[in-house]
């Protein structure tokens, strides 16, 4: 046989093949779960990204150092591949292609709705189970089985943090703020109707997302009158602005964030607490004693401070449930009867509190896990401690 | 009456923002015919220099804007007389250089200062309030830096020999480098002044708004945006658009809200393309 390049490169090929199938597999001993995230780990929102990861990382060692996870009787190795989905479909979309293609069948993430929209597919269409977040209103459905939410929505949080909020301020008008795109749309809008039901005003104002200049807008908002601004699911830094020109407006009345936590990036950019006056939004989770545990845990097993985000305490509660189901399912490959095992297993975190599985009347579908939340206020330019909210039910 | 005082205040205070911005984008294109898509990232320098003066180096913030324009400029002609001047009439290279240097400039950004907004305020607080409308202190502040700044780059331009210089390249750089003149200075110069201009907006503008790494992004739409309606490579026309921009985007979202009022740019924009495709001053337009 002629000896080219080409006859090589099968040559290698061959033996390589053979003694891969030859020798006895290592692996096989001890198989090995893969949890795939994906998040967004690079660009503005890369802080949400690395919390989601960092989250994922710290449940896998701890079933790692526990050995929480056990096939037929055999310890299982847990690990992470991660991938960034740069926030987008498309990118959420080819990581979850490159998860299939290593056969992972296990996703914790992605974070926004755009995202979550483009992963689903590629998710049913390889049997992975997904434990996600975003806020759209069709981010789950009886048409996904295997697709949980880590967290409710706004039609979990948006009614009880309005409560609190109409006590507290005597709201009866409202204008809430957003991008015009699906992660304003579909936050605003829920938010306006929980509004409504509670004998609040709400009309919905949408900017294009990019806007730096906010002062037209709050001009228009101005003219409309209202006793209070929302600014929905407005990035913080977009938030941030537009308190500061309500205020130079001379808006005097609260303003809302029901959108989710950026507190702290809200008040640098605004000019501070004097600025917000009165603020109200949606944390969700109360960093208390027992979740601030975690935190500690985290430097322990990996010998540095947790992601900075927030949201990694929640992501930590998700994907504990996941590594729990697939423990009691005692399968790594079958994600129906994972998603099954999951399904019949109870709300409850050993730092985060008990909770419920919502979703039935939003979604149709009861895969939303509720945990106990937070509603943060500023009152009269000052901090107040974050109100303890029970965990959303009936939604 | 009063709604329309108010709005027109707010197009006035975006359109001497964005001239300034746009003037730089468009000089960089009419003298050296290169599209710097590093514009916006040259925006945040300036921004992220006068922050760091600020809060590092406890620098008084109108020093701060000095230096953060003085450090944009100093970049700006070290890249264009290192890096881009070897390839400086290959238009598909200079693109892809000034592209890959805002994919740097942001990716640094974002590593050295996060992804997060930092505190970084204005020093003068405060509102004038007339019957029916306010004006921000500081944004008052910031119209009359970028009022001096065009008429200051009008005048070097219009009326100084480095000027006239610069409009000969622009025109014919084969006649006017026989005439003597030399490119290999006169390009960086000009390369400079513009991202200059930039970091100056941005050390200026940031404070009002925010400072993140990617605030670079709008800020390039916004002036690809300008100097195509008012004539790519025109000054006059720049200028003119900025303005125009400022007052149809205040105008069109207080009175048609956010969504429809950003339609109404591009809608402006689409029907000047198709009226008169060289832009309202088109003729201006680089011969070089």
């Amino acid at each position: 046989m002629e000896i080219t390049r080409r006859n090589l490169l099968l040559a290698s090929a061959a033996i390589g093949a053979s003694s891969v199938a030859s020798r006895p597999s290592a692996l096989a001993a001890e198989p090995e779960l893969k949890l795939g995230v994906v998040g967004v780990l690079s660009g503005p929102a890369a802080q949400w990204g690395l919390a989601l990861k960092g989250a994922v990382e710290f449940v896998a060692a701890e079933a790692n150092r526990d050995r929480l996870v056990k096939i037929d009787g055999a310890p299982c190795q847990v690990s992470v591949v991660a991938i960034d989905s740069k926030y987008t479909a498309e990118g959420a979309a080819a990581a979850a292609n490159t998860l299939a293609g290593q056969g992972v069948k296990f996703i914790i993430g992605p974070i926004g709705s755009p995202e979550l929209t483009g992963l689903k597919p590629i998710g049913k269409r390889n049997s992975m189970l997904v434990m996600g977040n975003g806020y759209a209103k069709d981010a789950l459905g009886p048409q996904w089985p295997l697709v949980f939410h880590v967290g409710p929505g706004p039609s979990g949080w948006a009614d009880p943090i309005i409560k609190i909020a109409k006590q507290k301020f005597g709201i009866k008008s409202v204008v809430l703020v957003a991008p015009n795109d699906q992660g304003g749309t579909d936050i605003a809008s829920v938010d306006a109707d929980a509004y409504k039901k509670n004998g609040i005003a709400a009309t919905e104002e949408y900017y294009q997302r990019g806007t730096t200049n906010f002062a037209p807008i709050v001009t228009r908002i101005m003219n409309a009158k209202p006793e209070a601004v929302d600014l929905a699911s407005s990035p913080p830094g977009d938030a941030g602005i537009m308190v500061k020109q309500l205020r130079q407006a001379g808006f005097e009345g609260p303003i809302g964030r029901l959108g989710g936590p950026g507190y702290g990036e809200i008040s640098r950019v605004a000019g501070g607490d004097a600025v917000l006056k009165d603020f109200y939004w949606y944390e969700p989770v109360l960093v208390d004693e027992k979740v601030q545990l975690i935190a500690d845990e985290y430097k322990k097993l990996f010998g540095a401070e947790r992601p900075e985000n927030n949201l990694f305490f929640q992501w930590v509660s998700g994907a504990r449930m996941v590594v729990k189901a697939i423990a009691k399912a005692g399968t790594i490959t079958d994600t129906e009867k994972v998603a099954q095992a999951l399904r019949g297993l109870p709300v409850d975190d050993p730092n985060i509190g008990s909770g419920h599985w919502i979703g039935q009347a939003f979604f149709g579908i009861n895969q939303e896990l509720s945990f106990p939340f937070g509603v943060g206020l500023v009152t009269n330019g000052q901090l107040q401690p974050i109100v303890p909210v029970e965990a959303a039910t009936g939604k | 009456m009063e709604g329309i005082v108010a709005t027109g205040l707010i197009g006035i205070s975006l359109g001497a923002q964005y001239a300034l911005l746009a003037l730089g984008f468009t000089l960089i294109f009419g003298i050296l015919g290169v599209v710097n898509f590093a514009h916006g990232g040259f925006y945040v320098l300036g921004g992220y220099l006068a922050y760091s003066a600020v809060t590092y180096l406890g620098v008084p913030y109108a020093l701060a804007v000095i230096a953060a324009a003085l450090g944009t400029t100093a970049l700006g002609y070290l890249f264009e007389r290192f890096v881009l001047d070897r390839v400086i009439d290959d238009h598909l290279a200079t693109l892809m250089l000034t592209l890959g240097l805002y994919l740097m400039m942001s990716s640094g950004f974002l590593v050295l200062f996060g992804p997060q907004s930092p505190a970084f305020s204005f020093p003068l607080t405060g509102v004038l309030r007339g019957h029916g409308f306010y004006v921000p202190i500081e944004n008052l502040v910031v119209l009359v830096v970028c009022l001096v700044g065009i008429l200051l780059i009008y005048a070097l331009i219009y009326h100084t020999d480095f000027g006239r210089a610069l409009r000969a390249l622009a025109d014919d750089r084969a006649v006017a480098t026989a005439q003597g003149l030399r490119p290999k200075l006169l390009f960086p110069t000009a390369f400079a002044l513009a991202t200059g201009l930039a970091g100056l907006t941005g050390a200026l503008v940031t404070p009002i708004l925010s400072l993140a790494p990617h605030v670079g992004d709008p800020v390039l739409a916004t002036s690809f945006l300008i100097v195509i309606l008012g004539g790519l490579g025109s000054i006059g026309g720049a200028t003119v658009a900025a303005f125009i921009v400022g007052m149809v985007e205040a105008f069109s979202a207080v009175y048609l809200g956010g969504s429809k009022g950003a339609l109404a740019l591009f809608v402006l924009v689409l029907i000047m393309l198709v009226v008169r495709p060289s832009g309202l001053f088109g003729h201006r337009v680089r011969g070089a």
